[in-house]
C-alpha cells in the first residue's frame, strides 16, 4: 500500500503540470481584459496598453506561463494584478479559514449523518426512519444562500447569539457551518441508510444473524463497515468541494476565505490569483481522492489497489 | 418533460423482466405512502408545467407599479413582486422552465456520467486514468469559472444554465458509477460471464449496469432538486436564466434583497423548489426501495 | 461484543464532546454577547466598526481606484487639497494655492508643523517626492494620470512649491485632491509596504489589515489639527446586502455603507438606527448607440426618452430614491445646469416612432453587468419599452466579459453594442471627467466610454476649449453650452441620478458621505 501511495502522489507531478497548462490556457482563454478591467471605464487606449506593459500581458503567452512556471518552482506565486500584493499572503491569510471551516462542516456533517442514517435503517419505515429523512431532505432542498440568511435573521439579528458575519474567533465558523454542512449531512444521511438497507439484507448479514451474532453487533460490525464504502466516496467528494471555498456561503457571511478570493480576482481577471488558486484546489482535490481510493481498500479488501 | 416517466419506465420494465411483473412492482410501490403522495405531487406538477399558462390568474410578465411588494391577499395568492407582477402566476408559469431546466440538465449528466464510470471502472488502467483525472480537473474547477466560460462560450440563456449544471454533474454520476462497477466486477458471476466469452458491452450492461442502478437512481433523485439549487445559485452570481424569466431560482435569488422587508417574495419561490425537491427525493426513496433486488420487502 | 463496547465508548465521546461544544459555543456566546454589550459600551467612546459592501483593494493612495479604498485612506492620509462634504474642492495641507491663467502653473504654500506618523516633517521636499513617485513609477501610470503631463515640480522654499504643466488638464486641481502624502522615508526606504500599510498626516494611523476580513485603524495623537476622535476604527467588507443590514440591526457595526433601498424604511423606523441620504454624482442612464440604426435617427431616441418613467424607475428601481436626471451630468456636478425633462407620454412616444418608419416597433438589446440592481433596471426598461411595441431582450453579462464586447470593437463600425444599461461616476469637482469620455468623438471605445457613438464637433470644440483655460466663469459658460445641446441630442436614455444612503446606530454623529460615495469619518463621535 505504501508503494502504492508513492506512486500516486509521483503521478501527481504530470498531472499537476497538465492541469497548470490547461487551467492557463483556460483563464487566457474566456474573455475578459484583466488590463482593461484594471484601467476602468474611463480609460483611454493609451492608459490600458501602458497598464497591460505594466502587468506584464503584453508579452507572448508562452513567456507569461513559463515565466510563472519558473516562478513557482522557485515558490513564488507572482504577484496580483490588482493589490499588487504578493499572491501566497493573500493565500496565508484565507486558506486556513477555508480549512477550519470544511473542517468542522465535515465533522458535524459526518457524524450527524451517519447517526441519522443508522437509525433510520435501523428502523426502516418507522417513525425515526420518517423523520430522519425529512431532516435528511430538508437539508439538500434549501438553497444555500437562502439558508444562510435564514441562519443569520434568526440567530443573529433576532436572538443576537452570533455574529453576522466576518472571522472574530470560533462563533464565526458556527452559522457558517451550519449552512454548508446541511446539505453534506443530509447526503450521507441518505447514502448510509440505503447502502446500510442494502448490506443488512446480504448474505453474509443473514449469515452473521444465524450465526446467533448480537443485533448491535452485526450492525455495527458489518453492516456499517460495509456501508462506510459508499458514504467515503460521497464524504471525499465534498471535501474536496468544500476545500475550495464556498463562493455562495463566504459571500452570504463575509466569510474570508478562498472562496471569495476567487470570485473576487475572477471579476478583476487576476490571472496570477485565478491561476494558483486553481492549482491549489486541483492538488487538494487530487490528495482527497487518493484518499478515498486508499480508504477504499482498507474498507473493502475485496478491492486491489493494483495499476 | 417526459424523460422522469422514460427512466421510470425502463427501470419498471427491467425489474418486469428480472424480478416481478409490473402489477407486483405497483403492489409494493403502493405501501409506499410517502413516495405515492410525492408522485401524485410531481404528476400535477408536470399538469401544471404544460398548462401552467392557461390557468395563471395573471400575466406573469405583466408589471404593475400601483402593487408593489404585496403580501399574499385573495387577488394575489403569493403576494406580488418588486414590479407588482402576481408570484402565483410566475411559480405557475415557471414550473415548467425550472422542470425543464433539471430534467435535461440531470439527464445528460447521467448518461454522459454513467458511460464515463462504467468504461472507467470496467476498463481499469489508462483508461480510467484518464477519464478519473479529467473528472478531477472538472472538479477542481470552481463551478463559477465553469459557468462564466460556459455563458461565455455560448453567450447567456437558459440552454447555456442547463449545460452548465450538467457539466456539475457528470463527474459525480462518473466517479459514482465507477465505485459501484469495480465493486461489482469482483463479483463472481461477472467473472462467469466473462470466462463464458461474453462481449465487453454485454458485460457492461447485463451485469454490471443492474448493479448500479440502485445508487443510480437515489443519486438522480437527488441530483434534480439539486440541479434546480445549481439552477439558483447561477442566479445567484447572476449567471442564470433571463432575469424577467419567472424561472425559480431566478425569483428565488432576485428576491433575496427582500427577506427582512417583504419575505414573501422570496419564501413563495422558496416552498416551490422545497417542495418539488422533497417529492423527488421521496419518490426515489420509494422506487429505491421498491427495485432494489437486494432489499426485500419483508 | 468488543465493537459495541468501542461503538458506545465513541457514542459516549462524541455526546461528550458535542456537550461539550455546546457548552462552549453558549459560553462563546455568552461572553461573545457580554463582549458586544461590554464593548458597547466602550464603543460608546472609543471604537466604531463600519461595513462596508466591498473589500479594500490597495492602500497605496497613488494606485487607488476603488471608493472603499479611499475612504480609508482618507482617514490616513491627506493631500494638499482635499474635498469637503459637497465634494468641492477644499485646502487641506496647503495653507494657499494659486493656478496661472494658461493653466499650466500651479504654485502651493505648504501648512507648517505637520508630521507623518512616523515622525518625518511635511514639508516641500516631501511633496516632492511624493509627485515624483507618482510621476516616475510606471505602475502607478493610470492612476497618476494628470500626473504624467507634469513637466517640473520647484522647490521655491521650505514650505512653498511651483508644479508646471506640459499642457493644460482640466482635472489638475481634483488630481491634486485625490493625490495624498506618503511620509517620504516610506517612499524612499520601503516602498513595497506601501499597498499594505501606508504611513500619512492623517487624524488615523494604520493598525493592521486582515484582506477579505478587516483593517484597522486608530487615533494619532500627534495630529496637526488636534481634535478629539474615536479611539480606534474597524472596516469590515461585508458585500451581501442582508448580512450588512444585519449587522447594524444587531449592533456589530455603528455604520454601514451603503444601505440597501429596500431596507431603508425598515431602518428608518428603527429608532437605534438612524439612515441618511446624500445626493450622488452617481448618474443611471441607457447609452443609445447613435451611429447605427435604428437608434441613429433622434426620433427613435426622443420616443425612448418619453416612453421610460422617470418617477416609476425611482420608485421600481430605486426604491424611492434618487432624483431624475435632469441634465447629461448629476446636479452636484460642477458648473450643473437643468434641462427640460422628456416627460412621461407614450402616445408622444408611439408617434415619434411611427414618424421615425417603426410603427410596430422592432427588436433590440440591451447590455449590462450582472449587479442584481443592473438587472432590475434593465428588466424596467423592457417593461416600459415593451409599451411602444420595441421589443428588448436582456443580455446581462459577467463584468469582464461585458467590457470585452464593448471595448473589443476597434471601430464604431464593429460595435455590436446597441444600448447599455450603465452608470456613471465622477469627481464633483471634476466636470472634465464627467464629460469628455462620454461625449468626445475622440472617447470612442476602446478610447474612452462614448458608447452611444456620440459625435458633435460643436459640442467636441466646447470641452476642448474649456479643458485648456483656468478662467472659471468662462468654464461655466462652455459647460452650460454643452448641457445643452448634448441633453438636445439625446445620446442617452437619462434615467436618474442615485442618493447614497448610509446608516449609523443612533449614539453615532459625525459621519458623513460624500457625493462621490466616499465615507469620511474623520470627525465621527460616539455618545
Amino acid at each position: 500500500m505504501w508503494k502504492y501511495i508513492a506512486r500516486r502522489t509521483v503521478e501527481m507531478i504530470p498531472i499537476l503540470i497538465v492541469i497548470s497548462i490547461l487551467t492557463f490556457l483556460f483563464i487566457h482563454f474566456i474573455p475578459g481584459d484583466p488590463a482593461r478591467l484594471v484601467a476602468g471605464k474611463d480609460a483611454t487606449l493609451e492608459d490600458v496598453e501602458n497598464v497591460r506593459h505594466e502587468l506584464g500581458l503584453d508579452k507572448p503567452i508562452l513567456k507569461q506561463y513559463m515565466d510563472y512556471m519558473k516562478n513557482l518552482v522557485t515558490g513564488e506565486l507572482g504577484t496580483s494584478l490588482t493589490t499588487g500584493l504578493p499572491v501566497i499572503d493573500m493565500f496565508k491569510t484565507r486558506f486556513m479559514p477555508s480549512l477550519h471551516l470544511t473542517f468542522l462542516s465535515m465533522f458535524w456533517a459526518t457524524l450527524m449523518g451517519l447517526v441519522i442514517g443508522v437509525f433510520s435503517a435501523i428502523n426502516k419505515n418507522k417513525w425515526p426512519d420518517y423523520f430522519g429523512m425529512v431532516t435528511a431532505v430538508s437539508g439538500i432542498s434549501i438553497p444555500g444562500f437562502w439558508l444562510g440568511l435564514l441562519l443569520i435573521q434568526l440567530f443573529s439579528v433576532q436572538l443576537g447569539l452570533f455574529p453576522t458575519g466576518g472571522l472574530d474567533g470560533f462563533s464565526s465558523y458556527i452559522l457558517p457551518s451550519l449552512t454548508l454542512g446541511a446539505g453534506i449531512m443530509s447526503m450521507i444521511a441518505r447514502f448510509t441508510r440505503s447502502s446500510m438497507l442494502e448490506t443488512l439484507q446480504a448474505d453474509f448479514i443473514r449469515t452473521g444473524r444465524a450465526k446467533g451474532l448480537k443485533e448491535h453487533s452485526v450492525i455495527v460490525t458489518h453492516a456499517l463497515r460495509n456501508s462506510l464504502i459508499s458514504v467515503v466516496t460521497v464524504a471525499g467528494l465534498q471535501f474536496g468541494f468544500l476545500l475550495g471555498g464556498s463562493v455562495v456561503v463566504e459571500t452570504v457571511f463575509s466569510f474570508p476565505g478562498m472562496g471569495r478570493l476567487l470570485i473576487d480576482s475572477i471579476a478583476f481577471r487576476d490571472y496570477p490569483v485565478i491561476q494558483s488558486a486553481l492549482l491549489l484546489f486541483a492538488f487538494e482535490f487530487i490528495l482527497v481522492n487518493l484518499i478515498v481510493d486508499v480508504l477504499y481498500t482498507v474498507l473493502n479488501p475485496k478491492i486491489q489497489l493494483n495499476s | 418533460m417526459t424523460s422522469p416517466t422514460t427512466v421510470q419506465n425502463s427501470q419498471v420494465q427491467n425489474t418486469q423482466r428480472k424480478y416481478s411483473p409490473l402489477k407486483e412492482f405497483w403492489k409494493s410501490f403502493k405501501k409506499q405512502k410517502a413516495a405515492l403522495v410525492a408522485s401524485i405531487f410531481i404528476g400535477l406538477l408536470i399538469v401544471i408545467a404544460i398548462i401552467g399558462p392557461y390557468i395563471a390568474p395573471y400575466d406573469p410578465f405583466e408589471p404593475n407599479y400601483n402593487a408593489l411588494l404585496e403580501g399574499p391577499s385573495a387577488s394575489h395568492l403569493a403576494g406580488t413582486d418588486e414590479y407588482g407582477r402576481d408570484i402565483f402566476s410566475r411559480l405557475i408559469v415557471g414550473a415548467k422552465i425550472s422542470l425543464m431546466v433539471s430534467f435535461s440538465a440531470v439527464f445528460l449528466g447521467l448518461i454522459l456520467g454513467t458511460i464515463l464510470g462504467l468504461i472507467s471502472g470496467y476498463f481499469g488502467g489508462w483508461v480510467d486514468k484518464i477519464i478519473m483525472r479529467s473528472c478531477d480537473v472538472l472538479f477542481s474547477f470552481p463551478d463559477l469559472l465553469l459557468a462564466i466560460a460556459i455563458v461565455a462560450l455560448l453567450g447567456p440563456g437558459i440552454n447555456n444554465v442547463i449545460i452548465a449544471v450538467m457539466i456539475f454533474s457528470v463527474p459525480s454520476f462518473a466517479r459514482l458509477v465507477r465505485g459501484a462497477t469495480l465493486n461489482a466486477k469482483e463479483n463472481v458471476y461477472v467473472e462467469a460471464a466473462q470466462s463464458m466469452g461474453a462481449s465487453h458491452v454485454r458485460v457492461l450492461w447485463k451485469h454490471i449496469f443492474p448493479e448500479t442502478i440502485s445508487e443510480l437512481i437515489i443519486f438522480v433523485t437527488m441530483r434534480i432538486g439539486t440541479a434546480i439549487l445549481a439552477a439558483s445559485g447561477l442566479s445567484f452570481l447572476g449567471l442564470g436564466a433571463s432575469p424577467e424569466m419567472p424561472e425559480w431560482g431566478v425569483m428565488l435569488s432576485s428576491g433575496r434583497d427582500y427577506l427582512g422587508t417583504s419575505s414573501h417574495v422570496v419564501i413563495m419561490p422558496g416552498i416551490a423548489i422545497f417542495l418539488t425537491v422533497l417529492a423527488f427525493n421521496l419518490i426515489g426513496d420509494g422506487l429505491r426501495d421498491v427495485l432494489d433486488p437486494k432489499i426485500k420487502n419483508n | 461484543m468488543n465493537y459495541v463496547k468501542k461503538l458506545v465508548f465513541v457514542i459516549l465521546c462524541t455526546l461528550l464532546l458535542a456537550a461539550c461544544a455546546e457548552k462552549d459555543n453558549s459560553n462563546a456566546s455568552n461572553t461573545g454577547d457580554k463582549s458586544t454589550t461590554d464593548s458597547g459600551t466602550a464603543s460608546s467612546k472609543n471604537e466604531l466598526v463600519i461595513a462596508v459592501n466591498e473589500n479594500f483593494i490597495s492602500m497605496d493612495p497613488h494606485n487607488t481606484g476603488d471608493t472603499n479604498s479611499s475612504s480609508v485612506q482618507e482617514t490616513m492620509l491627506e493631500g494638499l487639497l482635499g474635498f469637503n462634504a459637497d465634494g468641492q474642492i477644499i485646502k487641506v495641507l496647503a495653507d494657499d494655492y494659486s493656478i496661472s491663467e494658461d493653466a499650466l502653473v500651479y504654485t502651493f504654500k505648504l501648512k507648517e508643523g505637520v508630521t507623518f506618523h512616523d515622525g518625518e516633517q511635511f514639508n516641500a521636499e516631501a511633496v516632492k517626492v511624493n509627485i515624483e513617485r507618482i510621476m516616475n513609477d510606471e505602475s502607478l501610470r493610470l492612476y497618476s494620470r494628470g500626473f504624467s503631463l507634469i513637466s517640473d515640480v520647484e522647490i521655491l522654499g521650505d514650505y512653498e512649491i511651483k508644479v508646471t504643466l506640459k499642457e493644460p488638464y482640466g482635472p489638475m486641481i481634483t488630481r491634486f485632491g485625490v493625490a495624498k502624502m506618503i511620509s517620504p522615508k516610506m517612499i524612499k526606504e520601503n516602498s513595497a509596504d506601501i499597498p499594505k500599510k501606508p504611513v500619512g498626516t492623517g487624524p488615523y494611523k494604520f493598525v493592521e489589515w486582515v484582506q477579505g476580513d478587516h483593517l484597522t485603524i486608530e487615533n494619532f495623537d500627534g495630529y496637526w489639527d488636534g481634535g478629539e476622535r474615536v479611539a480606534k476604527i474597524t472596516y469590515k467588507p461585508v458585500p451581501e446586502n442582508g448580512s450588512r443590514v444585519a449587522m447594524l440591526k444587531a449592533g456589530d457595526a455603528q455604520v454601514i455603507y451603503p444601505v440597501p433601498a429596500q431596507n431603508i424604511d425598515e431602518l428608518s423606523n428603527s429608532k437605534d438606527v438612524e439612515v441618511n441620504k446624500v445626493p450622488s454624482t452617481i448618474a443611471h442612464y441607457v447609452s443609445l448607440n447613435t451611429y447605427k440604426k435604428p437608434l441613429d435617427d433622434i426620433k427613435v431616441r426622443q420616443a425612448f426618452n418619453y416612453a421610460v418613467d422617470k418617477d416609476a424607475y425611482l420608485k421600481v428601481v430605486n426604491a424611492g430614491l434618487g432624483l431624475p436626471l435632469d441634465s447629461i451630468i448629476p446636479s452636484k456636478t460642477v458648473y450643473y445646469k437643468q434641462q427640460k425633462m422628456y416627460e412621461h407620454n407614450i402616445e408622444k412616444a408611439k408617434e415619434l416612432l411611427a414618424e421615425a418608419g417603426y410603427p410596430d416597433g422592432f427588436d433590440i438589446e440591451i447590455w449590462g453587468n450582472t449587479n442584481s440592481d443592473t438587472m432590475k433596471g434593465m428588466q424596467f426598461i423592457q417593461q416600459q419599452l415593451g409599451q411602444i411595441g420595441v421589443k428588448v431582450e436582456i443580455k446581462s453579462m459577467e463584468e469582464g466579459t461585458l467590457s470585452d464586447e464593448i471595448y473589443g470593437a476597434q471601430t464604431p463600425d464593429d460595435a455590436k453594442l446597441q444600448m447599455w444599461y450603465v452608470s456613471w461616476s465622477a469627481y464633483a469637482s471634476d466636470i472634465t471627467n464627467a464629460t469628455k469620455p462620454l461625449f468626445h468623438s475622440v472617447s470612442f471605445p476602446p478610447n474612452g466610454a462614448n458608447t452611444a457613438y456620440y459625435h458633435n464637433t460643436e459640442a467636441d470644440q466646447l470641452m476642448d476649449e474649456a479643458n485648456s483655460i483656468s478662467d472659471v466663469d468662462r468654464q461655466a459658460e462652455l459647460y452650460e453650452k454643452l448641457q445643452e445641446i448634448v441633453y438636445q441630442d439625446t445620446p442617452w436614455i437619462f434615467l436618474g441620478v442615485d442618493e447614497v444612503v448610509y446608516g449609523v446606530r443612533s449614539n453615532v454623529s459625525g459621519v458623513l458621505v460624500n457625493p462621490t460615495g466616499g465615507l469620511d469619518v474623520k470627525n465621527a463621535k460616539v455618545e
